[in-house]
């Protein structure tokens, strides 16, 4: 199985959480023996190469980052260059179209937050003239930036068995896709209790990651009222 | 206020607008033309939660856009669309909404959020010219709005804009 792979983040390949996540689908990919080529959206230099690949693999797998619900601006635009005389001749040959699957992730952690962006993925597959192999669904993925080494791998780890499956079936539709993303929404204690780290150690943590990242005001700064 | 952002370059439907809110004595509104603008989709940098809290990195014509949405207690955003959905312009203009909200995060209902970082947010509606998937868009707008705080107006195809402004006061 060789899989066309499209990291559809805006991010910077240096800087995108769903480039490192990748790291971990594809190092489980190779595990199966699958091959791959991984090209990234926000460097638009790659977009021709990636038109011409895009019909040409059985298997594309896009990689995403939940952007206000649904896809991020820069991918539907780099969607909306695909050559339309490709795609309509895969939507006719409906023996030979590509499975198109998608690695969905996102900053909030709860599987329900995800789910409206998903249902869109499966009709962008068929609207793009592709058989849907299915969704991995992820959140609590925010942070995988602002970590590094072990602390990055407890986040990232367990996305190379998903790859494994990815790489032998050629689509996320294994009983084990869909439970990895965890729970819809977390139950009442569970939530008591992050709230209240939301409020004390997350905050601080992001305070900390602030003054870092060279921040000089407070993280609830309102500018645009002074 | 009423905020209408068109990112069409079709500017027959906003005179429509502006005629229709004329008419019903609606006086506090403004239409931006945002199809010539420049607006940059979002890169994702997260500079407006963590480096520069409340303001993009990103230096183009949102910035004014962004200053407005915080008077206004409706959004409206009419958008070309792609692929059943919203095309790149339009989704740009959702996507570039993070410096409204925090890096801090609550729970809402069930739901993680987001703490807003103005008192107010606008509700929003939705104008769309070309095919799309209404059930989709109605669905989706809802849970876009759910990211500022607010709800939405609607979601209505362009032949529908009557519908719309009967929605906005």
């Amino acid at each position: 199985m060789h899989a066309l792979i499209i990291n559809g983040s805006p991010r910077v390949k240096k800087y995108s959480n769903t480039d490192k996540i990748l790291l971990k689908i594809t190092a489980g990919m190779e595990e199966s023996g699958a091959t791959y080529e991984q090209y990234e959206v926000s460097d638009r230099s790659q977009w021709p190469k990636i038109r011409e690949r895009f019909y040409l693999c059985d298997h594309i797998l896009i990689a995403l980052p939940l952007y206000v619900e649904c896809i991020p601006g820069l991918l539907i635009e780099f969607l909306e260059t695909l050559d339309a005389e490709r795609k309509a001749a895969a939507l006719e040959n409906s023996a030979k179209r590509p499975v198109m699957s998608f690695l969905l992730q996102s900053g909030f952690a709860e599987g329900v937050q995800l789910r409206c962006g998903e249902a869109y993925l499966e009709m962008l597959a068929d609207r793009l003239g592709c058989e849907y192999g299915g969704t991995l669904v992820k959140g609590d993925n925010f942070s995988i930036r602002l970590f590094e080494g072990e602390q990055r791998e407890k986040i990232t780890g367990a996305y190379q068995a998903m790859g494994k499956i990815y790489g032998r079936d050629g689509a996320f539709r294994d009983e084990a896709c869909r439970k990895f993303t965890g729970p819809e929404v977390f139950p009442l204690p569970v939530r008591l209790l992050v709230g209240t780290i939301f409020k004390t150690l997350a905050k601080k943590g992001f305070k900390d990651k602030a003054k870092e990242w060279g921040c000089t005001r407070p993280l609830d700064d309102k500018p645009y009222l002074q | 206020m009423i905020l209408i952002i068109n990112t069409t370059a079709d500017t027959s439907i906003t005179s429509d607008l502006r005629e229709a809110l004329a008419g019903k004595g609606a006086t506090d509104f403004e239409i931006v033309e945002a199809a010539g603008m420049k607006i940059s989709h979002c890169v994702g940098c997260n500079f407006c939660w963590l480096k520069t809290p409340g303001i993009c990195s990103i230096k183009d014509d949102y910035e004014e856009i962004l200053k407005k949405m915080i008077t206004a207690d409706q959004l409206w955003v009419i958008s070309g669309t792609s692929l059943g959905f919203l095309d790149h312009k339009g989704k740009n203009i959702f996507d570039r909404i993070m410096p409204l909200v925090t890096m801090y995060l609550k729970f809402k209902g069930n739901q993680m959020r987001h703490v807003m970082r103005y008192k107010k947010n606008a509700d929003v509606g939705l104008i769309y010219e070309g095919e799309a998937d209404r059930a989709y868009l109605e669905r989706w707008n809802e849970r876009a709005a759910l990211n500022i705080g607010t709800k939405s107006l609607g979601v209505f195809p362009a032949e529908e804009w009557k519908e719309a402004v009967l929605c906005m006061h």
